[in-house]
């Protein structure tokens, strides 16, 4: 390859041998092969540059292969021993091995020897090639393996470095890459695993590019092939490291291994790399670790906005909305690319989630919106969707009526105009329901959760849940446990828990106390055997979700019990519900209210305080304060009043706290205010859920 | 493996069979049944070795039954074919089910259309039920988990074969799927989980099945999506129609799938084109619902597929370099 002429011309008259330091022009030599004569040419190759058989062979059979004769090539191939050869460089390396170290004569005879061998081993190379070609993949892959199998026996340690440089390195490593495509062509899955697995785990000093190819090119079939491969070997494991199990856990070791070797600056990057990976770990919904994949990935492989939306969507994949909305503030700063539109669709979203980034998302929406129609007009209707969620949490901070009802019918509003550009969205209709019940106007309510739950054919639980809460905010009780019960024949035993809860619910609200316990044992019983279940699998997260709902079914009971003025019961419960829970602003809030029942007025007092200090918005315990206070004389009205107006702030819908909020304004002699509040309270009253609507999204 | 079954004559000439004969046997059994439901009946397969492969593999049994599984009134209660598929799915035999499963991207297809309607569809319903079964019954109820690796742990594939000391860190343990729970009949809120079960038993055979069932699944694919292939994005009441839910639990199998379609071994540039549309088409409704995980996992498989497809990133690294001296 060194040769003096200059590199690119590639005029086929130029061609010539080199062998020996004589050079010789091809012409001849082709004139000959082309009328078929193979032994005169090979003669002529042997007088002319001094060659043996299997060398002037060898060579003509590359002539013929560049020349894209694949057929030629091996014909003339089909002479060569391969046998005789490694018997050759066998032996010559046994004699270099008795010569001791230093340059003697015998290492100059088996450098020729070296070469004379790396000739025929590329002419077996070639012929595979040739094959190949022709479409004989198993023919080709068994003549490529025999060049491995060769240098295996020639090398039983491994290539030494001193071959490194040299063509023979070569010749290996292209053998290396190419067997297992060959037997992955030609459908032998099992061959080429093991080809993969014998190109990865074998010493063939391969270059970082070229190793990283093969993995990747094995990553590749594990993703995709659909066909499941066995374990490595015992053999190849070393005790101790980490062995994959299946498929997937190979290919996302493997591209892991390939996204190192870029990091460190060993292999040239390739962004397909990236992308199965991105594609494997997203399956398995593990994008918190895609996350830090990308986080490593050196400045200058991947534009920094591409990388700072790519890991937004992992961290947002993994729950992480904080870091994700950083990234991208980042990639929405005016210098980068401000008008993105799935940056702001995703930044908006996020934002839709957090009553205190609301306003903020409004703003992403908004542009969202304007760029939409420039760009992407099929996603106006999510700008829109968007924009109403992120005011509808607006509105749930507003510190003034006005501003709140302008806020909340302007979500309205959007949602509106969304769902009549997208009616296949049910989605919409979920979140047009959940505006309008917070908004107390239950019959559209009513109309959007029936048509949530039709569109989604009954799937989505929240759809049963929502309009079982719509219905018992219209005091339809029986009807809302009708719907409870259906929703509970379409579910499967473990995800009852929530409807349980609310059928018990339904029956205090009907005074059918019996029935309430009953349904708070079963749903005991369920979640502690789904506790159990859930085993040694089980998550943090899990063992917390069901000490969670644990908890609630306790605390249910024994706020179930202190209305029926059970007190032991009710102290036996709360007891349980302590020992899942340790500070609860809500088992504080019932023990208050089991002291107040019972006429201890400093310690139900001593226990609301508690709650708030543990949660300064709960606005229960305001409110029961503010009661207790109230008759506690003239001189704490002022306080009271203050306490009520605070909850009432935080929950502008809460009845109880107007209607003590009534008396306050009664028991200090304004009558007309206490009408108004009481007024309020008695329309509010005749609205209300058995639990928030926002336990549903 | 079945397929190998000696024919009668064979056996009556002196070999015995015992071993395969159940096999044969089952798979001839469900032939004739089939005749009698099919209007047109190959004359090749009553009389064919290999039942089940053949079964299989036919494309005018294929077409035949495609097309009934399509009409408007299938999946009632008294579908014949619904109860063939049934009963030849419990066979038990291996053969006989993958052709059961063979036809699972249009029964899915048809059936999560159709069930967002509310329409009852018993007959359905039993063959996914009865897959799904085997499956609870085959993973023992068992989530199936992958732990994610983590290069600080050695590895087979690590360059220094030496155990790093520092092993301390856990692996991520990922959930593909969540424990299964035996159903005996479709919930409304189960069907996306059976139908992802069933897709997934689908998925681990895959390449068994013929690219005709892969080119169904994509087709049906872009249907559940609900979105135009084209970048126009005017959405027709065409593409809304079918549009479903696509919950984790089936997106997870679709993408495999689909990934598989894109990018197996074998090539069928038919294939790959029909998975590249549907690749799109989830993306986009990736998109649409802001879902961060699918716009990941679609996103990806649309940018590779593009890639895949620019001539420029089939460089040939096995090809000699061409010179013109050739030397020793």
């Amino acid at each position: 390859m060194s040769g003096g002429e200059p590199s690119g011309s590639e005029d086929p008259p130029g061609r010539q041998f080199v062998a020996n330091g004589i050079s010789m022009k091809t012409n001849e030599v082709e004139a000959k092969l082309d009328e078929g004569n193979i032994q005169e040419a090979e003669s002529a190759l042997r007088d002319g540059l001094s060659l043996n058989f299997e060398e002037a062979r060898a060579l003509l059979g590359k002539l013929e292969y560049q020349r894209g004769n694949v057929e030629g090539a091996l014909r003339v191939f089909d002479g060569i021993d391969l046998q005789a050869a490694i018997q050759r460089m066998q032996q010559s390396l046994g004699d270099k091995q008795s010569t001791k170290k230093g340059r003697t004569r015998s290492d100059l005879s088996s450098v020729v020897s070296q070469n004379a061998t790396n000739l025929v081993l590329e002419a077996i190379y070639l012929k595979a090639k040739s094959l190949q070609k022709l479409g004989k993949l198993k023919d080709a892959a068994e003549e490529c393996k025999s060049v491995l199998d060769a240098i295996e026996k020639i090398f039983p340690d491994g290539i030494p470095d001193t071959f490194v440089e040299n063509k023979l390195q070569e010749t290996v490593s292209h053998a290396v890459e190419l067997l297992p495509e060959l037997w992955k062509q030609a459908g032998c899955y099992t061959e080429a695993v093991s080809a993969y697995r014998r190109a990865l785990l074998s010493q063939w000093s391969l270059d970082n590019d070229r190793c990283a190819r093969i993995q990747k090119a094995f990553a590749v079939f594990l993703l995709y092939s659909g066909y499941e491969v066995s374990s490595p070997s015992l053999a190849v494991q070393v005790e101790g490291s980490y062995v994959p199990k299946n498929n997937l856990e190979e290919a996302i070791l493997l591209l892991m291994i390939i996204m190192r070797k870029f990091c460190l600056g060993k292999a040239k990057w390739d962004p397909s790399v990236l992308e199965h990976l991105t594609f494997a770990l997203s399956i398995c919904s593990q994008t918190s670790v895609l996350a830090k994949q990308l986080e490593e990935i050196l400045p200058g492989a991947m534009h920094r906005i591409d990388r700072w939306k790519a890991m937004a969507l992992a961290l947002t994949g993994a729950g992480q909305n904080n870091f994700a909305l950083e990234l991208l503030r980042k990639s929405l700063h005016r210098h980068e690319e401000p008008n993105d539109i799935m940056s702001l669709l995703l930044a908006a979203k996020i934002c839709s989630e957090n009553v205190l980034l609301a306003a903020e998302g409004v703003k992403y929406a908004q542009k969202a919106i304007v760029n939409a129609l420039e760009s992407n007009p099929h996603l106006k209707g999510v700008g829109l969707r968007m924009l109403g969620l992120c005011l509808g949490r607006q509105a749930k901070i507003s510190s003034s009526d006005s501003e709140r009802s302008r806020l909340q019918s302007d979500a309205l509003k959007s949602l509106d105009s969304a769902l009549a550009l997208e009616p296949e969205t049910s989605d919409l209709s979920f979140e047009l329901a959940i505006q309008y019940a917070e908004h107390r106007n239950l019959d559209a309510a009513l109309r959007y959760a029936k048509q949530y739950l039709d569109a989604t054919g009954g799937s989505m639980i929240r759809g049963w849940r929502l309009l079982a809460l719509v219905l018992s905010a219209q005091q339809r009780f029986s009807e809302a446990e009708v719907v409870t019960d259906a929703a509970l024949d379409e579910t499967s035993k473990w995800d009852q828990g929530p409807l349980l809860r609310m059928k018990a619910k339904l029956k205090v609200s009907q005074s059918l106390h019996k029935d309430a316990i009953e349904t708070y044992r079963y749903l005991l019983a369920l979640v502690q055997a789904q506790r159990k279940s859930c085993g040694s699998l089980a998550s943090a997260q899990q063992v917390e979700d069901g000490n969670a709902n644990e908890y609630e079914v306790w605390h249910g009971l024994a706020k179930l019990y202190s209305i029926l003025s059970h007190w032991k019961d009710a102290e036996v419960c709360l007891g349980k519900a302590r020992t899942l829970k340790e500070f609860s602003a809500e088992t504080l809030h019932t023990e208050g209210i089991m002291h107040e029942k019972q006429g201890r007025i400093n310690e139900a007092l001593a226990a609301y305080i508690n709650a708030l200090l543990l949660e300064p918005k709960y606005v229960p315990c305001k409110i029961l304060i503010g009661s207790v206070l109230c008759k506690m004389g003239p001189k704490m009205l002022p306080v009271a009043r203050t306490l009520l107006s605070d909850a009432l702030r935080i929950e502008p819908t809460n009845y109880t706290a107007w209607y003590q909020l009534g008396i306050v304004h009664k028991v200090d002699g304004r009558m007309s205010d206490a009408v108004d509040c009481f007024q309020a309270a008695s329309i509010l009253e005749e609205s209300e859920p058995i639990e928030s609507f926002s336990t549903i999204y | 493996m079945a397929d190998r079954t000696p024919s009668p004559e064979k056996a009556a000439g002196g070999k015995p069979h015992i071993k395969w004969g159940d096999a044969y046997s089952k798979g001839r059994t469900a032939v004739e049944s089939l005749s009698t439901i099919l209007r047109y009946f190959p004359p090749r397969l009553s009389s064919s070795e290999t039942p089940a492969m053949d079964l299989l593999q036919d494309p005018d049994i294929a077409t035949q039954i495609s097309a009934l599984l399509r009409r408007p009134d299938s999946g009632a209660v008294n579908d014949n074919l619904c109860a063939w598929l049934y009963d030849t799915f419990h066979s038990s035999e291996p053969q006989l089910q993958l052709v059961v499963l063979r036809f699972l991207p249009i029964i899915a297809g048809v059936y999560l259309t159709r069930a967002a309607l509310n329409k009852p569809l018993p007959g359905f319903e039993s063959v996914l039920l009865a897959i799904y079964a085997h499956e609870t019954a085959a993973r023992n109820g068992q989530a199936v988990t992958v732990s994610i690796p983590d290069l600080s742990h050695a590895s087979i594939y690590h360059e220094s074969k030496m155990p790093t000391k520092n092993a301390s860190t856990e692996l991520h343990l990922a959930v593909i799927t969540a424990s299964l729970e035996p159903h005996g009949t479709v919930r409304s809120t189960r069907r996306a989980k059976i139908v992802g079960v069933a897709l997934e038993l689908y998925y681990s055979k895959i390449s068994q099945f013929p690219v005709g069932s892969k080119l169904d699944f994509c087709d049906f694919c872009k249907i559940w999506s609900g979105q135009n292939s084209h970048d126009n994005h005017e959405k027709s009441t065409e593409a809304r129609r079918g549009r479903i839910n696509l919950a984790w639990e089936l997106l997870q199998p679709i993408m495999r799938i689909l990934g598989h379609c894109l990018f197996r071994p074998e090539k069928s540039d038919e294939l790959f084109q029909a998975a590249f549309v549907a690749c799109r088409c989830l993306n986009s409704r990736a998109q649409h619902d802001t879902n961060a995980k699918a716009m990941l996992a679609t996103g990806s498989l649309v940018k590779l597929a593009e890639m895949a497809k620019n001539p420029a990133s089939n460089v040939d690294y096995t090809e000699i370099a061409m010179s013109n001296e050739i030397s020793v």
